[in-house]
């Protein structure tokens, strides 16, 4: 990170989560307890309890009960030090992780817990009611599906981008997904399978879609100075960014894009001096396959209207240039909202320590972890990006 | 007869009425505010109206929806023009009229319309609708459709 900011740098020095999938056996708290737990027992040199100065918490608590910092105290036994329950729409899980990292760099925490979970099954509704019932003119109608296609409409028509191309991204996250524990899906699937499948909302068909899943991830972020006391391969958070725009502000680039991706990338870039180019691992937010495919582009990983290229090219794939989701993403590994971001940490964090297995690439040493997500009766959009670096 | 966000928003909702930013010329529908939220400016707003019609920037067809909704249902980003734009009062247009003003950029729901007849680039006829009801009371507001006369 820059010197301006702070003399003290953050470090992630464990990470933990369950497999991701139909959960209905665990309860919230089950989910966030194990996610925990295998955080603790990730440590390198051990890590107890008391150690962990404060936590922070994210969730969007679709199922209604994990509402405050008191949950994660329960399910953890964290009690007495501060919690705090961050919410920030489909990026919560890497805003609780950022959240952590200033307290960290800023000297106020040594040791933080960042724990996110969503338990997405037990209400299946939710996701609907992102349609804004009671809304006139700013979201009604308007599901999930709809805000993101909305630009895959637009990109089809403005750069020639084909659904084929949009595919790959769905074939490419099923066929890494099929290699990772973690994931909810382990099937691989065809250009052919995606582009047949039901229609949800033109032009996005179900396997354009991540699915419903419940899940929890966790890490626990230290402050250098104490870092190696934990381990001796801690991972740097070089950079980290968060910003938010509108689809409604007239700028023509949110039809095609998200304008807060390149803020809160640019952000993050400037904090750890790198360039898009010199990123060698990315998870990057998957919700639908062109959600994915413009965020190449807005992370600058291609120019904007080259993402189909970039694919077709194999830039991204998992032997590629610069891989994006080895995991499987969200498409394959699932979307459970609150520990969405978190997960993608743990993911970048294992890569850059070369014990990602079956999915590992080639010797990262800065990875890029990207979240996005839609607010405010989908007009606005918040969007966050860390940059972890291996030293 | 309406509840409050609906008694609030009538104005908007049954008469198109925007607001006109005069630092960037942005128009806000149909939030009133005090600060643009295009270029930030604590500016002043004048009023405007918009044309009871829209040009389609992008759509999607939605097949999956609460059963509040008909399916499959068009629903599109539009450019919707400001009534009288060529007054004079508006600027930042980039293309036609150098004064024409800006349009607003507004989600938009369909109705009676063929999906396959949605594209980019097409203008849309707003037209006056129940766009749903609370316990039996309706609330009324814009729908879009391909204008009659024209295959549907």
């Amino acid at each position: 990170m820059s010197s301006d900011t702070s003399g003290r740098e953050a470090c992630v020095i464990g990470s933990g989560m369950i497999d991701f999938g139909e959960l209905f056996d665990q309860s919230t708290d089950d989910m966030a307890e194990r996610a925990y737990l295998n955080a603790l027992d990730d440590v390198d040199h051990g890590i107890s309890p008391s150690e962990i100065d404060a936590a922070w918490f994210g969730t969007l608590n679709i199922a209604d009960d994990a509402s405050s910092g008191a949950s994660l105290a329960h399910a953890t036994g964290l009690f007495e030090i501060p919690v705090t329950r961050v919410e920030n729409a489909c990026a919560t899980g890497s805003t609780a992780f950022r959240s952590a990292v200033e307290s960290v760099r800023a000297g106020e925490t040594d040791v933080a817990l960042v724990l996110g979970v969503e338990k997405m099954r037990d209400s299946a509704a939710g996701l609907i009611e992102g349609a804004a019932l009671d809304q006139v003119w700013r979201g009604r109608g308007v599901t999930m599906p709809a805000f993101f296609g909305m630009r895959a409409t637009r990109h089809m028509h403005e750069f020639d981008t084909t659904e084929e191309q949009v595919a790959k991204v769905s074939v490419k996250n099923h066929e890494n997904g099929a290699k990772y524990p973690h994931a909810h899906y382990r099937f691989e699937c065809s250009v052919e399978d995606v582009v047949e499948s039901p229609t949800v909302t033109y032009p996005l068909n179900l396997y354009d879609c991540c699915p419903v899943t419940d899940g929890a991830a966790a890490l626990l972020v230290a402050s250098e100075d104490v870092a190696s006391e934990y381990t001796d391969d801690p991972i740097h958070v070089a950079g980290s960014g968060l910003s938010t725009d509108s689809l409604l502000r007239g700028d023509d680039e949110a039809l095609v894009g998200f304008p807060a991706t390149t803020q809160a990338a640019g952000q993050a870039y400037a904090q750890a001096d790198i360039s898009a180019s010199e990123v060698d691992v990315a998870e990057v937010h998957d919700c639908f396959t062109i959600t994915e495919l413009v965020t190449y582009e807005d992370l600058g990983f291609c120019e904007k209207g080259e993402g189909g290229t970039l694919i077709d090219e194999g830039v991204v794939e998992l032997d590629g240039e610069t891989p994006v989701n080895p995991s499987g993403g969200l498409l394959a590994k699932g979307h459970p909202i609150g520990a969405s971001g978190v997960a993608q940490v743990v993911e970048i964090y294992e890569q850059l320590r070369g014990e990602a297995g079956a999915v590992q690439v080639e010797r990262p040493e800065v990875g890029l972890q990207h979240n996005i997500g839609i607010g405010r009766n989908a007009t606005g959009s918040v969007s966050c990006v860390n940059v972890l670096e291996r030293r | 007869m309406y509840e409050p966000p609906f008694w609030r928003d009538r104005d908007r909702n049954e008469r198109l009425a925007a607001t006109e930013c005069s630092s960037c010329g942005y128009v806000s529908f149909p939030e009133r505010r005090e600060v643009c939220k295009r270029c930030g400016e604590r500016g002043e707003f004048s009023e405007t109206t918009l044309e009871e019609r829209g040009i389609v920037q992008s759509y999607v067809v939605q097949n999956r929806l609460p059963e509040a909704f008909e399916t499959p249902l068009p629903l599109a980003v539009l450019d919707v023009p400001q009534v009288d734009a060529n007054d004079g009062e508006g600027t930042g247009s980039e293309a036609g009229d150098e004064n024409a003003g800006e349009p607003a950029r507004v989600y938009g729901l369909f109705t009676e319309t063929d999906p396959e007849a949605m594209e980019i680039g097409m203008e849309a006829e707003a037209v006056f609708r129940e766009t749903f009801d609370i316990e039996g009371l309706p609330v009324h507001s814009f729908k879009f459709t391909v204008p009659r006369g024209e295959s549907r």
